[in-house]
């Protein structure tokens, strides 16, 4: 039973697999692993109310893991997660950004007053380190394209045509080349083991279902579970409301423009008089604005943006820049990003925007005073 | 990250050239040396020279004076320098070119004292951040016949100085064999393994559906709840949506109509966007109802990269990695600028509207008057308008009396 926690803990933490995990007693792992499933939305109440000592319940610990082994392909994706990169690899989706992130911290109540000096001075070192970022990073792709030009033509596989950073690593320095042989072989093995597991899957699936069959059938209660979390606080309820106000106030705006826009439109029309070509050019501006609308919706319905796949890519240098069809070249990626910048750009411009307005709102109540803007760009 | 890959390509720039080669065998498959050693390598020497000299002037004296000026003409031969004669020129007696067998076990004690004093020439080395490498474990097959060897002795052979820049002979290296053997497997298991993920045999995939039909009926919940995770994603969705509406909304409201079919569509697009608005309140409006009447439970566990769908390879999970293609050093680095620029506007963005929410009702809540409330709003504007770049001035306009 310790075991069966320990995997799953193992599954589903977030973490990747360290000593430090290993060190984490085993009653907070088995109740991670029971807050994790339950944020999964695993159904079975019985696994909440385990003891979390391992001294019972493999029948259900066993039944949660078959849950998530067919929820998705877990195997693979731990054999993704520790995966041992070749090449010099460039992730393409923002997920990382958006992890990076991080949850939302807990709402914490500010202490005293709010110190700006305080904020401006972390504005400033955020700045700065965003600048440091940025230089360091044009200095490593600067140094990996030299290192891409001058091993070219050495590269067994002739699709890729030169040498990554780290083969050459290897190459310069055998006693870890060593190691990361050794390290491809363990994978080489791991992906065997997952691929005899695929080939024997369906026998599991049978077995599972008679453990299944051996359980009483739960009432669906709203049980009173374990409550806390120890690592992390609350959920996207603060985001939830952050977003709620907005569109709010969005709605508010919205409805007085068109209110407003409307009336002076059903004025003009009447002069226009109607006629078939009139309601025939209604209904197709009635489509295009829906079709319009429709395409704006679909951006933000679809979980991830359009083509770039997710994961990290090896990075190829060509001079002609040629890529095959499940490849990605640079300079579409390129296009893609400018038009996201420019949307970010014009978003976080009118948010400025919006403050200066309020600001000078609130500042002009104080006459006797000359407001210098900055020298802009 | 970033930085432990740069000290990676630094290092052997800095500590390379001069370690002696570990295994004596990897000498011996080692085949021809370069005789022709490049001007870059001439430049090294010269500098390694001058330094080894340096160190050698306490135990030499007297025979030095002679040999700087041997050093440099013997350099000047274009013909088979070998490096290990050139650096071996200091212990000699002039006018030797040969290095015999005796002189090089001094000369590689010197060598090696001078490790340190080395990195200092490294240092000196002209901007190009080649990365000096010693031949060491490359197969690579030099060109030039083995001059070399009747210089050296086969004993010592001191690979070591000649230190090969990657720029010229990168080309030339190979892989390790067994490496080849190993990476060739690995790529084709994966690509086993995702070629089995995407033509699941039917039956398993059908069990597992069933399975977890079944498991969802033995629970007595017909309707499987709203994880959180499921809440946060929806969340995410949303607040993108919001963001793309507002957007909108904007340039719709600020664009001014040429005539009144314009107008027109202008309208209706508004009118569409206040429709859509409304459905996204009211989804919301579900979801915190649905989060509510949960216990105050379970959140997602951090913001686990497994648990979210999105980076998992997409709709096909292709488990090899694919290839991100492109031409020169400037669109490599363009890209990783626009994604950096990208990442660090969400991070604005962000920023933006937490500040607004914390940083204007303290302005509009404080008095007006007095030194700290201009500080404020100086602040206030400074960050909010100016994302911190720049500050406004303010300048009291005292009535003359």
């Amino acid at each position: 039973t310790c075991a069966l926690w320990q995997l799953l803990f193992r599954v589903l933490s977030p973490l990747p697999a360290g000593n430090a995990l290993a060190s984490i007693a085993l009653e907070v792992q088995a109740r991670l692993v029971k807050s994790a499933l339950c944020s999964q939305g695993y159904p079975r109440l019985a696994l909440a109310q385990l003891p979390e000592d391992g001294s019972q319940g493999s029948r259900e610990l066993l039944l949660a893991l078959s849950w998530l082994l067919a929820r998705g392909p877990v195997p693979e994706q731990m054999l993704a997660q520790t995966r041992v990169p070749l090449g010099d690899e460039m992730t393409v989706c923002q997920c990382e950004a958006l992890a990076s992130l991080g949850p939302p911290a807990p709402h914490m109540e500010a202490e005293g007053p709010v110190d700006v000096r305080h904020v401006q001075w972390l504005m400033g070192k955020l700045r700065f380190r965003w600048r440091q970022l940025v230089s360091s990073q044009q200095e490593q792709c600067a140094l990996l394209s030299k290192i891409h030009l001058y091993t070219r033509g050495c590269h067994c596989d002739q699709n890729l045509g030169h040498l990554s950073v780290t083969e050459a690593e290897m190459l310069r320095d055998p006693e870890g080349g060593q190691k990361l042989l050794r390290t491809l072989e363990h994978e080489s093995r791991r992906l065997e083991a997952v691929l005899a597991w695929r080939r024997a899957e369906p026998v599991f699936w049978q077995w599972m279902d008679t453990v299944l069959g051996t359980c009483a059938p739960e009432a669906p209660a709203a049980a009173s579970q374990p409550t806390f979390l120890p690592w992390v606080p609350e959920c996207g309820d603060g985001e939830l409301e952050l977003v709620v106000r907005e569109l709010q106030t969005l709605e508010e705006e919205l409805r007085e423009a068109v209110e407003r826009r409307r009336v002076a439109w059903e004025a003009k029309a009447r002069g226009c008089g109607r006629g078939p070509e009139w309601s025939a050019a209604r209904r197709a501006f009635r489509e295009t604005v829906e079709k319009e609308l429709g395409a704006l919706q679909r951006c933000w319905e679809q979980d991830s943006g359009p083509a770039p796949a997710h994961g990290p890519h090896r990075l190829v240098r060509r001079e002609d820049g040629a890529a095959g069809d499940r490849d990605l070249q640079a300079a579409e990626l390129i296009r893609t990003l400018r038009s996201q910048e420019a949307c970010l750009e014009a978003v976080l411009r009118q948010l400025q925007g919006q403050c200066r307005q309020e600001l000078a709102r609130l500042a002009g109540a104080l006459p006797g005073l000359i407001w210098i803007p900055p020298p802009g760009r | 990250r970033v930085c432990r890959r740069l000290l990676q390509a630094w290092e052997p720039t800095g500590t390379w050239a001069w370690e002696p080669p570990p295994e004596p065998e990897i000498n011996e498959e080692d085949p021809l040396p370069a005789c022709t050693p490049s001007p870059q390598d001439l430049k090294e020497l010269e500098f390694l020279t001058q330094a080894l000299e340096k160190a050698v002037r306490v135990r030499r004296g007297i025979t030095k004076a002679g040999e700087r000026n041997k050093a440099p003409s013997l350099k000047s031969r274009s013909v088979v320098t070998s490096p290990g004669t050139t650096a071996s020129t200091p212990p000699q007696s002039p006018g030797q070119a040969g290095g015999h067998a005796s002189d090089r076990r001094p000369t590689k004690g010197l060598r090696q004292t001078t490790v340190p004093a080395k990195g200092r020439p490294e240092r000196r080395l002209p901007s190009v951040p080649d990365r000096t490498r010693a031949g060491i474990g490359a197969r690579a097959p030099r060109p030039g016949a083995g001059l070399r060897n009747q210089h050296m002795a086969p004993s010592a052979a001191p690979q070591a100085p000649e230190a090969f820049t990657l720029k010229e002979k990168g080309h030339l290296l190979r892989l390790p064999a067994a490496f080849r053997k190993a990476a060739s497997q690995n790529s084709s298991l994966w690509v086993q393994l995702s070629s089995m993920q995407t033509s699941d045999s039917m039956d398993a995939a059908a069990a597992k559906t069933q399975f977890l039909q079944n498991i969802q009926t033995a629970s007595g919940g017909s309707q499987p709840r709203l994880s959180a995770a499921e809440v946060e994603a929806e969340a995410r969705r949303l607040r993108k949506a919001c963001s793309l509406l507002r957007l909108r909304v904007r340039e719709e409201l600020s664009a001014a109509p040429m005539d009144w079919m314009q107008e027109y569509r202008c309208l209706l697009t508004l009118e569409g966007l206040q429709a859509m608005v409304g459905q996204c309140l009211q989804r919301l409006q579900e979801l915190r109802a649905a989060v509510a009447e949960r216990p105050p439970l379970p959140c997602p566990v951090g913001r686990p990269p497994r648990a979210s769908p999105s980076c998992r390879g997409g709709a096909e999970p292709t488990w090899s990695p694919q290839l991100l293609v492109y031409s020169s050093t400037q669109e490599l680095q363009t890209l990783a600028a626009l994604k950096l620029r990208v990442a660090v506007l969400d991070q604005q963005i962000h920023l933006e509207k937490v500040l607004m929410a914390e940083l204007l009702p303290l302005v509009s809540a404080a008095q007006p008057e007095g030194r700290s409330w201009l500080t404020l709003c100086r602040a206030a504007h400074s960050l909010l308008c100016e994302g911190g770049a720049r500050v406004l001035t303010i300048l009291r306009d005292e009535p003359v009396d």
